[in-house]
């Protein structure tokens, strides 16, 4: 696999099959996985539903073990982790940004960011200077107040990538960040995760059908029935909204 | 952002529900603590007896029976017997109250000997000796009707065909709530006779204090050899078991209310459990995204627990208010029924209701809060993605 950044190496994929279980039938999802990103990768995973591209992406992000092979994330081997050590490691390691954006609704925007902050000892001083550093850099500051229903869809999304950077993770994962979003609005988030990756050299692995979301990484890699059929180094990756 | 701040924020996400489980567990409580107060005050009135040195006297046949009024004298005659009275219940209603409070017809010379730990002014005791429609009430009723020494109360007979028409003669202090009001046994008797009422001259049942505690298994077998061989054979006990005599009358209802109240708290788990495992259904895609940024197991299984019994506690807190309340208002309508305050009940009452509401909150959450402790963090976003 390439590496197409010079940075420390982050997460190692190595030999990874995941199978699943449904009524004693063992369903393979991932095959003989091989990938390796370092500090600063921009990496899209594209393939048909069903090709493993969320599975590969719940892998790296501590949410579930392979069958075999090894998943190192941030110098942790993931398959060797029992479930308390891994969300220890991805409340430190790990930004989520989800679809559906995923924000808890009766908290507000500042409450959603310092979420993953109530896990660490950080005095409420520290976690309000966090937050709002995070809430500035999706240029929500002044929404701070406001609850989810009182947003729209693109600003719930923007909230939700303050929450997932507000720790300050090495890696970010995204699943289909903008696939309920209108153009502008998926515009906007793109151009935000691109800002997140250059400026703050950010290791973003994003899961996505769009084609333009996809153009925004450096690397495209491209599943099909659980098994990694292509990459391409993606060198016009664009810089700026077209 | 604190933990209990989203465990509130979580209760008022969905108020109407919420409010529908506090009230059911309010109402629950509420009813367990009139229930339990019932019981309670059964053993309150059965433990004070217990420690009088006083028997009581009646007919072998129970209430129904006779007693003629000439046993009173035997019963003082007999060795031991320190004061003995006729203690007749009458049951007036004053006004428009068929139970206003508790009517007894005694002998004015000695019922404060029977009651030694009654006091009453000595003028005013002179006073109510020597008019026969003289009455000394407790001063708890004095107060609450606002009656003075002199007021006139009127009681019409429900029992007997003989209306009084008493007048305060005085009012005494009593360590327990009696709710108790006396007059001359003299003045009903006359009054049955002018009516030409056929149980005349009967002393319903007689109350007597023995010299020592001691000396009474000899003095009730005394004078039940007395009175074995007569027209009225008695059945004599202590005070204690009088009043046991009562609670046994009604024993199979406390054991039901026991059991009703096990059943009311076991039902009720299950409609609270419903309604936080409804509560998290709803959630759980939500419960799965604070799993993956980071809560661990222990802290999701504390919130949903936490959820359940701060619902709980807020239901146990009505309860035991509105229960609380109801029982101080039967202390004020009927204290010869619930002779406590609400006052003396608040450590006991409140810490069984709050413990009874905390123990329901954690059984209604705890399954609720394994499944989402415990819940695949893949699987819950699955959920909607």
């Amino acid at each position: 696999m390439s590496n197409s950044n010079a940075g420390e190496t982050v997460v190692v994929v190595r030999d990874v099959c995941k199978e699943f279980y449904r009524d004693q039938l063992t369903i393979p999802v991932l095959s003989g996985i091989n990938l390796q990103l370092s500090e600063g990768d921009y990496l899209a995973l594209m393939g048909p539903s069903g090709s493993g591209k969320t599975t590969l992406l719940n892998l790296i992000a501590g949410l579930d073990r392979p069958t075999s092979g090894d998943v190192i994330v941030c110098g942790q081997n993931l398959g060797q982790s029992s479930e308390g050590e891994l969300a220890r490691w991805r409340s430190r390691h790990v930004g989520f940004i989800f679809q559906m954006y995923n924000l808890i609704p009766v908290l507000t925007a500042y409450e959603n960011v310092e979420l993953p902050l109530t896990l660490t000892s950080m005095s409420r001083r520290q976690r309000d200077d966090h937050v709002k550093a995070a809430l500035e850099v999706v240029a929500l500051q002044d929404r701070m107040d406001h609850y989810p229903r009182q947003l729209s869809g693109g600003q719930e999304q923007r909230v939700a990538i303050a929450r997932a950077i507000v720790t300050d993770p090495t890696l970010l994962v995204a699943d289909e960040p903008t696939g309920d979003l209108d153009a502008k609005s998926a515009a906007e988030i793109l151009e935000l995760m691109h800002r997140l990756n250059t400026e703050f050299r950010k290791t973003i692995v994003m899961v996505t059908h769009d084609p333009n979301a996809a153009d925004r990484a450096r690397r495209i890699l491209h599943l099909e029935k659980g098994l990694l059929v292509s990459e391409i180094a993606n060198n016009r990756a664009k810089v700026a909204v077209p | 952002m604190k933990t209990l701040k989203y465990i509130w924020r979580n209760i008022r996400r969905n108020p109407i529900r919420s409010l529908l489980t506090i009230l059911s567990v309010g109402f629950s409580l509420a009813l367990m603590t009139v229930l339990y107060g019932f019981l309670a005050a059964q053993e309150t009135w059965k433990n004070g007896a217990a420690q009088a040195n006083r028997i009581v006297v009646m007919n072998i046949q129970g209430f129904s029976g006779r007693l003629p009024i000439s046993s009173v004298d035997q019963v003082r005659s007999t060795k031991f017997v320190a004061a003995a009275v006729p203690f007749a219940w009458f049951g007036g209603s004053y006004q428009d109250e068929q139970m206003p409070f508790a009517q007894f017809a005694t002998d004015p010379e000695h019922v404060f000997d029977v009651w030694p730990e009654y006091s009453i002014p000595p003028e005013q005791l002179e006073a109510f000796k020597t008019s026969r429609q003289g009455c000394v009430l407790d001063r708890r009723i004095a107060e609450r009707r606002g009656w003075k020494v002199g007021d006139r109360i009127p009681l019409k007979g429900a029992i007997y065909p003989f209306d009084l028409d008493l007048e305060i003669s005085g009012i005494f202090d009593s360590p327990k709530n009696t709710d108790s009001l006396y007059f001359h046994w003299d003045y009903l008797n006359e009054g049955l006779k002018q009516q030409s009422y056929p149980n005349i001259d009967n002393a319903g049942t007689i109350f007597a204090r023995i010299a020592s505690s001691d000396s009474i298994p000899a003095v009730i077998k005394s004078i039940d050899d007395k009175f074995g061989s007569s027209d009225t054979p008695t059945r004599s006990q202590t005070e204690a078991a009088f009043a046991q005599m009562f609670a046994d009358m009604v024993g199979n209802v406390q054991v039901l209310i026991r059991n009703i109240g096990m059943a009311v708290v076991f039902s009720l788990s299950l409609v609270t459990a419903n309604s936080m495992a409804m509560a998290m259904r709803e959630r759980v895609t939500e419960i799965a995204v604070l799993k993956a940024i980071g809560f661990p197991r222990s802290r999701v299984l504390f919130m949903v627990l936490g959820e359940a019994c701060a619902i709980s506690m807020l239901g146990g807190f009505l309860g035991v208010g509105m229960g609380c309340l109801f029982l101080q208002g039967m202390n004020r309508l009927m204290p010869q029924f619930f002779p406590f305050t609400v006052m003396e009940m608040l450590g006991p009452w409140i810490s069984y209701g709050l413990i009874a509401a905390a123990v329901l909150g954690l059984i209604s959450g705890i399954v609720p809060a394994i499944r989402a402790a415990q819940m695949s963090v893949i699987d819950g976003l699955r959920r909607i993605a």
